[in-house]
């Protein structure tokens, strides 16, 4: 994924945001564990929320570790629960297409790069892989869907996006009951939504250059309308906060709401003004 | 039914006071209109229901242990969702054509791939409903874009007609929904009749006890 799910730290209560980045760092550990040292490298800020938002109510256990990235102090790391689990094996089986994309798309030294770093990850991925043959399986679909659709050149933002919301839209398990599968579909749909076309305004001079396709310059033209697309995009975002409001209240509550109603708007108000850091979310592992 | 107090997330201890605020609180975050044509309004009906009946409980339970004075209050004093409910439901019965009509009816079934195919069936005539309904479909599945240039279509079509035109003001604002941070983060251009009319639903709902 993309990195632009992220809270928003000067509004965050400092024990709300040990607690963020002790999920963090957790679920880097959790990666290391169950996929081997190179899944660590798929860590990504949205897969902690996804972590957050799919946690169940029961004991937490915080312990202190040390790590490559923090070798000399050890850091509060949240124990691994099983939704943490789940999204670990979930972060590589998406970050191994993402690579296996780059592969296909791109040329030149990024391709080599894209493939080295598929090749590394290819034992987490099986690992993962074996454990989420579903989701696996929807992933694909949904990318295929995504892929033929750009190759298209479809003017149709929202069915492209489409593709990818219904994709993160998976990525929550099912757990029969309504009451809590609906909002958090919701929630990730319209998150997904909001996700692909951040991406796209961000990426829009870049695909613009190299002649690639972009659903914002696809729908819009190479000028979009940023005022419509910020109105559309806070559209997804009200839909989602609302979808969240209806799952129970858990103690990730505030983090949670802070990323949701702060971070996510803080961060597509920078990729609209074209401030977003684009060269710091890909590649180099994020660090909060 | 379960502790009234926790489903306001007050404590038994809290002041009348409190108890009203956080109700108040909840009564603002499941409000219809932050749920209006959403797959989950349901959900948030049940919600406005459940934290009615705690409030009610509440002010029940303490009138009947306080002296005097405290009657009557109590009935009064809920968020009345059943009647906002009703009135978007009646403003959208009516439509001539029979096969609209049924494509309204497998929208409010969520239905929406058999409203999809109806549409696209009829697309030869398409007319100002037509638009609106497609709009509808769109807006369900979360296609805001392809939402607002359908609604769009609708009242341009049909400017006079306030239902479409509900919905495409509902766009061009980017949606309603709660924000807990305070006034501070909302849209200081939501001054539009139905956040108007919004507001003004909630200090006579809830200000009847003061």
């Amino acid at each position: 994924m993309f990195g632009y799910v992220r809270p928003d730290r000067s509004h965050l209560s400092d024990p709300a945001w040990e607690s963020y980045q002790a999920a963090y760092c957790g679920l880097c550990h959790c990666l290391k564990r169950r996929c081997g040292f190179a899944a660590r490298f798929t860590l990504q800020y949205d897969f902690v929320f996804l972590c957050l938002l799919l946690e169940d109510r029961g004991e937490e256990t915080v312990c202190r570790r040390r790590c490559a990235a923090h070798p000399w102090r050890p850091r509060p790391c949240l124990a691994a629960t099983p939704a943490m689990e789940l999204c670990a094996d979930r972060s590589v089986i998406l970050a191994y297409y993402k690579l296996a994309d780059g592969v296909a798309d791109e040329t030149g030294p990024t391709r080599l790069k894209s493939r080295a770093a598929r090749w590394a990850l290819g034992r987490a991925y099986r690992s993962a892989r074996g454990r989420q043959p579903d989701f696996d399986r929807h992933v694909a679909l949904c990318l295929g869907d995504l892929d033929r659709l750009e190759r298209e050149n479809s003017p149709r933002m929202d069915r492209v996006a489409d593709a990818f919301a219904r994709l993160l839209a998976g990525a929550a398990p099912e757990t029969g009951a309504g009451g809590l599968d609906r909002p958090r579909r919701e929630l990730l749909y319209h998150l997904g939504r909001w996700i692909y076309l951040a991406d796209g305004v961000d990426d829009l001079p870049r695909d613009l250059a190299k002649g690639r396709y972009n659903p914002v310059a696809a729908r819009f033209g190479p000028e979009p309308d940023l005022t419509y697309l910020a109105t559309t995009m806070t559209h997804s975002l009200s839909l989602a906060q609302s979808a969240f409001q209806l799952l129970p209240r858990t103690r990730r509550g505030e983090l949670l709401e802070n990323i949701l109603y702060l971070g996510l708007p803080h961060v597509q108000a920078l990729v609209l003004a074209g401030k977003w850091d684009g060269g710091r979310k890909r590649g180099r592992r994020d660090q909060p | 039914m379960s502790d009234p107090y926790s489903i306001l997330g007050v404590s038994p201890g809290a002041s009348d006071e409190e108890i009203k605020k956080a109700y108040r609180e909840l009564a603002r975050k499941y409000h219809p209109d932050n749920y209006q044509d959403n797959p989950l309004a349901d959900l948030a009906e049940e919600k406005m229901k459940e934290i009615n009946q705690a409030y009610e409980e509440i002010t029940r339970q303490r009138a009947g242990g306080q002296s005097g004075g405290y009657q009557g209050q109590s009935a009064g004093t809920a968020y009345q969702s059943q009647s906002a409910g009703a009135a978007y439901q009646s403003q959208s019965a009516g439509s001539a054509d029979p096969l609209l009509r049924q494509v309204r009816q497998s929208i409010q079934m969520g239905d929406l791939n058999a409203a999809e195919r109806m549409l696209t069936q009829q697309a030869t005539v398409k007319n100002a409903e037509w638009y609106f309904l497609m709009g509808e479909v769109c807006y369900r599945r979360g296609w805001l874009d392809e939402a607002r240039q359908n609604y769009q279509m609708a009242v341009r079509i049909d400017p006079g007609n306030l239902e479409y035109r509900r919905a495409y003001n509902m766009m061009s604002r980017g949606g309603y929904a709660y924000r807990p941070y305070g006034n501070d983060m909302a849209d200081t251009s939501a001054c539009d009749c139905c956040t108007t009319l919004m507001c003004m639903n909630c200090l006579c709902g809830g200000g009847r006890g003061c």
